[in-house]
């Protein structure tokens, strides 16, 4: 009975609060780390020299440092150069960079899959450079990107956790913390983690419905 | 009399559906020591199935095996095992081990089921490899091989097990014209040295040479049997008539 | 900006810091791979079981295994390492060291992960190489021993090397355990010393140096292990 009380009256309201944070984080990061990979990805395709070398260089540093290294950078390291971030901030950030990293992979695998024989055709028709990106190659390159990237999404939905180590209290956190006040480690944890599962699993059951919406007819064939 | 005494393999009632489709219907054989049956028919008409049925590959529905006598159940494990090493096999993709040399493609099994000792498999497996031609290739990988030499390697590790009777499925329908001839040779010599065989193959004048008895199947059922002069020249059922003089229209009287 | 004095001696400052902690973040990069190394072959061993009941086993092996991965591949490691280091383990009284746990737990994601990998690789396999197996009266087991692992797992060592990739920078997070690793002890210097930017790009060096040579390593394996001629 006790029992009952406390999950309804501690457990509950904190885990709900820390949720809604780590939802916060999650997205944002995943609207500006997409939009960050696909500029870095067009660059990486499309960019010249300069450019793609920068893209190229700060992909292989986002993908190449752990995320964890990523945030105490952004947290920790800034202030030192008079920049300060809340630990919110600083998270929503970090989860950006490093999965706008991570997203231009797989727009990058998807431009370069676009047959050159459509580009021709399109240049033949008079596009310029950016509508026939914008009008012939997104549209396609999206719906072979999109795998990748729900699955990139996915992984930050994870990832989102370790806005905890640099104090960014959301779920893992506020479970952290009821589960310090309570020695109730297992349970608390377990519930967190039957969270993240679910949110998980929404994210990749809503993954699958938008592929099989958007699939053309025998586009499977050329799937990558 | 003598059929009975010297009978190896006896299949009954082979059946096999997927699904709705029975794709194998009430098959029965009888092969005799020493004898090559030779399966023909349509494509798709059940031949790989049937064979694959006689050594459990693909689990029939109904159907009973008998080897020299003894009846083989399948869902025992070590019968089954010991049935299989009695009866090769070869395939019509040859389906060689893609991970090992033509030479250990012929030692696993000695090896691994046999329990024979690595020189000894060793000295077995070179000798078969010997036996079928491939002397000068036992170190080369399925990859690297033709496909005729692929076909040889395949029966020369059947060959090793020492089985008692062969199941031989298409062997040349994935080779180039001129490789057939080489693995048709093969199985020519192993007739003439008394192996006993079962084969089925789209290759008329090689039946119609060597075949023992002519065994023709369509939709799954076994609609004539005979000798190749009776499939041939006498059929006595229509469809194997019109099978037959199609054949003969296409490669000629060979 | 114009390069000062002042810029001058924090840059000879910081090259100083860094190299008086390299030694001591190396150290960390031994228990790092230590880390690595137990969670992948602890990933290696689950994975192969899980992936080949999957594939072979039955229905209920199947669904179970099922629920394994997808509990496994949904729940953030950090929640994980919370919950085996605080949670279970000492609820079972099994008094295990915060590495052990945080290789143990590095270990069981990875096997949900890699037998994914080697389920992909088997199922590609042609079924006539099982079939040809069986044919020769090889049992179940020595089929999948001797014919179906070594194609499976040659044809696994790419994915495999970007899965060392990804357990090498998770192992990071066990840093949240006081695992002194790469990361704990950039971050102990740092808030000692007040370089946190070279430092913390010194462990990520560290980590893409990491990161280099196992691939690379790997790749030395996959073209050794490759089979002559064999393409797909
Ligand atoms: N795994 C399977 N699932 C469903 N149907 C199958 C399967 N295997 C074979 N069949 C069907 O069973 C029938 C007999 O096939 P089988 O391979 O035995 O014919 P075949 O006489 O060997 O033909 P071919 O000369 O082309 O090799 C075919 O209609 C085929 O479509
Ligand atoms: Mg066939």
């Amino acid at each position: 009975m006790e029992e009952l009380f406390f999950i309804q009256h501690d457990v509950i309201p904190a885990l709900w609060r820390g949720l809604l944070v780590s939802i916060r984080l999650i997205v944002p990061s995943a609207i500006c780390g997409l939009i960050i990979g696909v500029f870095i990805g067009v660059s990486r395709v499309f960019g010249g020299t300069v450019i793609k070398t920068c893209a190229n260089i700060y992909v292989a540093l986002f993908r190449g440092f752990p995320l964890v290294v990523q945030l105490f950078i952004w947290y920790f390291g800034l202030p030192h150069i008079g920049i300060y971030m809340s630990p919110f901030l600083a998270s929503v950030f970090g989860f950006s960079l490093c999965s706008g990293a991570y997203h231009s992979e797989y727009v990058r695998g998807a431009l370069l899959s676009i047959k050159q024989g459509q580009l021709l055709a399109a240049r033949s028709l008079g596009f310029s450079k950016m509508k026939m990106i914008i009008s012939v190659v997104l549209p396609q390159a999206f719906r072979r990107a999109l795998p990748g990237c729900g699955n990139e999404i996915i992984y930050l939905i994870k990832y989102s956790s370790l806005a905890y180590m640099i104090t960014c209290i959301e779920l893992t956190g506020e479970g952290k913390i009821i589960a310090s006040e309570t020695f109730k480690y297992t349970e608390i944890f377990f519930i967190v983690g039957i969270v993240y599962l679910l949110l998980t699993s929404v994210a990749s059951w809503l993954l699958h419905r938008i592929e099989n919406n958007l699939r053309l007819p025998g586009f499977d064939h050329y799937a990558l | 009399m003598k059929m009975i005494r010297n009978s190896v393999l006896r299949v009954e009632g082979m059946t096999k559906r997927y699904g709705q489709k029975e794709v194998l219907k009430n098959a029965s054989l009888t092969v005799n020591e020493g004898e090559l049956k030779i399966l023909i028919g349509p494509s798709g008409g059940g031949k790989s199935t049937l064979l694959q049925c006689i050594n459990f590959l693909v689990t029939p529905d109904a159907g009973r095996v008998w080897l020299k006598g003894e009846e083989i159940i399948r869902t025992h494990k070590r019968a089954l095992y010991a049935y299989r090493q009695k009866v090769g096999m070869i395939f019509q993709d040859f389906n060689l081990f893609d991970h090992l040399t033509a030479l250990n493609n012929v030692t696993i099994g000695l090896v691994r089921v046999r329990g024979m000792h690595k020189q000894e498999a060793l000295d077995k497996a070179v000798y078969e490899l010997e036996r079928v031609g491939l002397k000068d290739h036992i170190y080369k990988y399925p990859a690297q091989l033709s496909g005729g030499q692929k076909q040889r390697v395949s029966i020369a590790r059947a060959l090793a097990m020492d089985p008692e009777v062969m199941l031989i499925d298409e062997p040349t329908s994935a080779l180039d014209p001129e490789l057939i001839s080489e693995v048709l040779a093969v199985i020519e010599n192993l007739r003439a040295n008394g192996m006993t065989m079962v084969m089925s193959t789209h290759h008329m004048g090689f039946a119609r040479e060597v075949a023992d008895e002519i065994v023709f199947l369509e939709d799954g059922c076994i609609l004539e049997t005979g000798t190749p002069d009776k499939i041939f020249l006498r059929a006595e059922c229509e469809r194997t008539r019109a099978f037959c003089s199609k054949i003969l229209e296409l490669y000629g009287n060979a | 900006m114009p390069v000062t004095g002042k810029h001058v001696v924090d840059m000879m400052e910081s090259v100083a810091a860094i190299k008086e902690a390299l030694p001591y973040l190396l150290h960390g990069s031994v228990v790092t791979m230590g880390l690595v190394c137990g969670a992948m072959i602890l990933g290696l061993t689950l994975g192969i079981f899980l992936a080949v009941g999957q594939v072979y086993g039955g229905a209920v092996l199947r669904s179970v295994i099922g629920v394994y991965v997808w509990f496994f591949r949904g729940v953030p490691l950090l929640v994980l390492l919370f919950l085996f280091y605080f949670g279970l383990f000492s609820l079972l009284n099994i008094n295990l060291s915060a590495f052990t746990v945080a290789a143990i737990v590095l270990g069981l994601i990875s096997s949900a992960y890699q037998s994914q990998i080697f389920r992909g690789a088997i199922v590609s396999l042609p079924e006539g190489q099982f079939k040809a197996a069986r044919a020769l009266g090889m049992s179940d087991r020595k089929s999948i021993f001797y014919i179906i692992l070594p194609q499976a797992l040659r044809l696994s060592i790419p994915a495999w090397s970007n899965e060392y990739s990804i357990v090498l920078k998770d192992s990071a997070v066990a840093y949240a355990l006081g695992v002194m690793e790469i990361m704990a002890r950039a971050h102990f210097v740092a808030s000692r010393t007040y370089e946190h930017f070279p430092l913390y790009f010194t462990a990520g060096g560290i980590f893409l140096v990491l990161t280099y040579l196992g691939t690379k390593g790997l790749g030395i394996l996959e073209k050794k292990v490759s089979i002559p001629g064999y393409t797909r």
